[in-house]
């Protein structure tokens, strides 16, 4: 992994297109401003991971028969 | 073409069934064609099946059996992953990342969407 030093309202700038700007750091705390073209999807790291184990779990489970779901109704969303 | 299934057994489908994924799906990015089954009397699910990975399948069910208005895509349905459990009331639904289809020119991804109403792991049953 490259580990580099920045100071607040500095720039990375990864393969001429994408603009990595630190807006701000402090406790602990680091606020990014990301610049790249439509077609770069960026998500915070946490949540693919989630949906990325969520999506091989589903794979992983998708033989188990749906059993006794007659009585059960659909929990639909509530505001 | 086949491809064998385990909830439909041998599954015969022509080229132009087949829905492209660009970018696969989180945790399959490398498999870019799917099949998509629909449901009869016996089956409430969608199935999404790998045509390149034999045994790569899940269940899918239309967002819109949850929420009221699920952030749409133009022309694209919203299904939602679901991964299953011995116990229904365990069941659970990705309303998070949203896998859209356009029947139509046969395409289909899966996105992050940002709001909090939408969660990895949605219980699909209540009593």
């Amino acid at each position: 992994m490259l580990i580099l030093a920045r100071k607040n309202g500095e720039e990375i700038i990864i393969d001429s297109k994408i603009i990595v700007k630190i807006i701000s750091a402090s406790d602990g705390h680091v606020k990014i401003g990301i610049t790249a073209p439509e077609e770069i999807e960026i998500l915070r790291g946490e949540i693919y991971f989630k949906v990325k184990e969520n999506t091989l779990k589903a794979s992983e489970e998708s033989r188990r028969k749906l059993q006794n779901v007659s009585k059960l109704k659909f929990n639909k969303f509530k505001e | 073409m086949q491809i064998e299934t385990f909830q439909f057994g041998t599954v015969h489908f022509n080229e132009e069934n087949i829905l492209k994924f660009k970018s696969g799906l989180f945790g399959f990015e490398e498999l870019k064609n799917f099949l998509l089954i629909k449901p009869d009397d016996d089956n409430i699910f969608y199935w999404l099946y790998s045509v390149e990975k034999p045994g790569i399948g899940f269940p899918l069910i239309g967002l819109n059996v949850i929420y009221e208005n699920y952030p749409a895509e133009e022309k694209s349905a919203a299904f939602g992953i679901v991964t299953m459990n011995q116990d229904p009331l365990k069941v659970t639904v990705n309303s998070k990342a949203p896998v859209y289809i356009n029947q139509d020119d046969r395409t289909g991804f899966q996105k992050i969407v940002e709001d909090e109403k939408y969660i990895v792991h949605y219980s699909l049953f209540v009593e």
